[in-house]
């Protein structure tokens, strides 16, 4: 795929996943304010949803890389989702410590 | 900490349209603003207050990228290597923030809101752009449709390991303080590093919401985003933001601009104080 197509595609894949987590946070947030703790599994959907869109974005371009064979993109763009990992992984070592 | 009632919700929802307004003007996001909103104005803890500014970050940084793609000014090759840097200074910002007291983080707040005021009425303006079509520009840099050119310009990029070293800052302060860091990218990749003010912003953009999300996770594990809070500012940033897009092309910028200045001045004054107390 070319650049430009890569551009369009993850813009696609951007406002897609940006739009279903409003939704998610608009309907989880007018539940829980009509029953309070009601909409809570749908807020946490929502913001899942809203972190896991730029990762997405990175595994996408990460496809895409090794499709084209751009081994040192390829490596850059693993590094990038690995940090996100490793910070998620080191946010729960750290959280247990506390 | 306030319990969220749906009063509060709605206040947060003005609050977050209001800072998303201002950002989406200014072309700053509304971090700067929406944190002391929530910090000082609504009394969340200042941890709490950038997560959830983190949160609104990535939501603006997904919506952004989605409607520019395709007019190639984001720079996704050279983006990707700069998030190498912006990641693994918002995780290290994100866990740091957990040991620093909320006097520290305020005084920190009030003096990057500080530089921030200056650099928005004194930024750097160079062109960089080189007008022929076909000329080279190397591995990473780019090539775009300029109006102010008339044409398809190339640019060059220059001084990589600065730009590594201002994304790493941008991503480390990103998750200490909740807002997006393009306020320091931008600046150096525009004056040092050879990229159109117009490309710089929009790779910057499309880099947030990667930032962001580094540094939000390591929040989230730790409980401090408010899921109820959370959603009210990222819908009320979203339809700030909508607003603000819309009317900057037909508002005065440059006197705009010298206002918000100085409200971001006072913004690191008051900030600054209370980290004093």
């Amino acid at each position: 795929m070319s650049d430009a197509g890569l551009e369009l595609l993850i813009g696609r894949v951007l406002r897609i996943g940006v739009t279903t987590s409003s939704i998610c946070l608009a309907a989880g947030l007018l539940l829980s304010l009509v029953v309070p703790g009601a909409g809570l599994m749908l807020l946490n959907v929502g913001i899942l949803l809203l972190i896991a869109t730029p990762a997405a974005r990175v595994v996408l371009s990460i496809v895409e890389y090794v499709i084209a064979r751009d081994w040192p993109f390829t490596l850059l763009t693993t590094i990038v989702l690995m940090e996100l990992v490793a910070g998620a992984v080191a946010a729960v070592l750290f959280h247990k410590k506390l | 900490m306030p319990i969220v009632t749906p009063a509060l919700a709605l206040v947060i929802f003005a609050a977050g349209a209001a800072a998303g307004g201002l950002g989406a003007l200014l072309g700053i996001g509304g971090g700067v603003f929406l944190v002391p909103l929530l910090n000082i104005g609504l009394g969340f803890p200042i941890s709490v207050a950038a997560a959830i500014s983190l949160a609104t970050v990535i939501a603006t940084s997904s919506t952004v990228t989605a409607g520019k793609a395709g007019q190639h000014l984001m720079n996704f090759r050279f983006g990707m290597v700069l998030e190498v840097a912006t990641a693994a200074g918002s995780v290290l910002g994100g866990l740091t923030v957990q040991m620093l007291a909320q006097s520290t983080l305020q005084k920190l707040f009030g003096v990057v809101t500080g530089a921030i005021a200056v650099a928005t009425v004194a930024r750097s303006r160079r062109r960089n752009v080189i007008l022929d079509p076909n000329a080279d520009p190397g591995r990473l840099g780019g090539r775009f449709h300029d109006e102010e050119s008339g044409g398809t310009v190339t640019y060059q990029i220059k001084r990589i390991p600065l730009a590594l070293g201002a994304s790493f800052v941008a991503g480390n302060v990103s998750s200490l303080l909740g807002i997006g860091g393009g306020v320091i990218k931008v600046p150096v990749l525009n004056g040092w590093c050879g990229m159109p003010l117009r490309a710089a912003a929009a790779t910057s953009a499309f880099m947030i919401g990667v930032t962001a999300t580094a540094g939000v996770i390591v929040y989230y594990v730790n409980g401090q985003l408010l899921p109820t809070a959370a959603a009210a500012a990222i819908l009320g940033v979203q339809l700030g933001s909508f607003f603000g897009l819309k009317a900057s092309p037909h508002m005065a910028i440059q006197s705009l601009k010298l206002l918000l200045a100085v409200v971001l001045g006072a913004v690191a004054v008051v900030m600054f104080a209370r980290g004093m107390r």
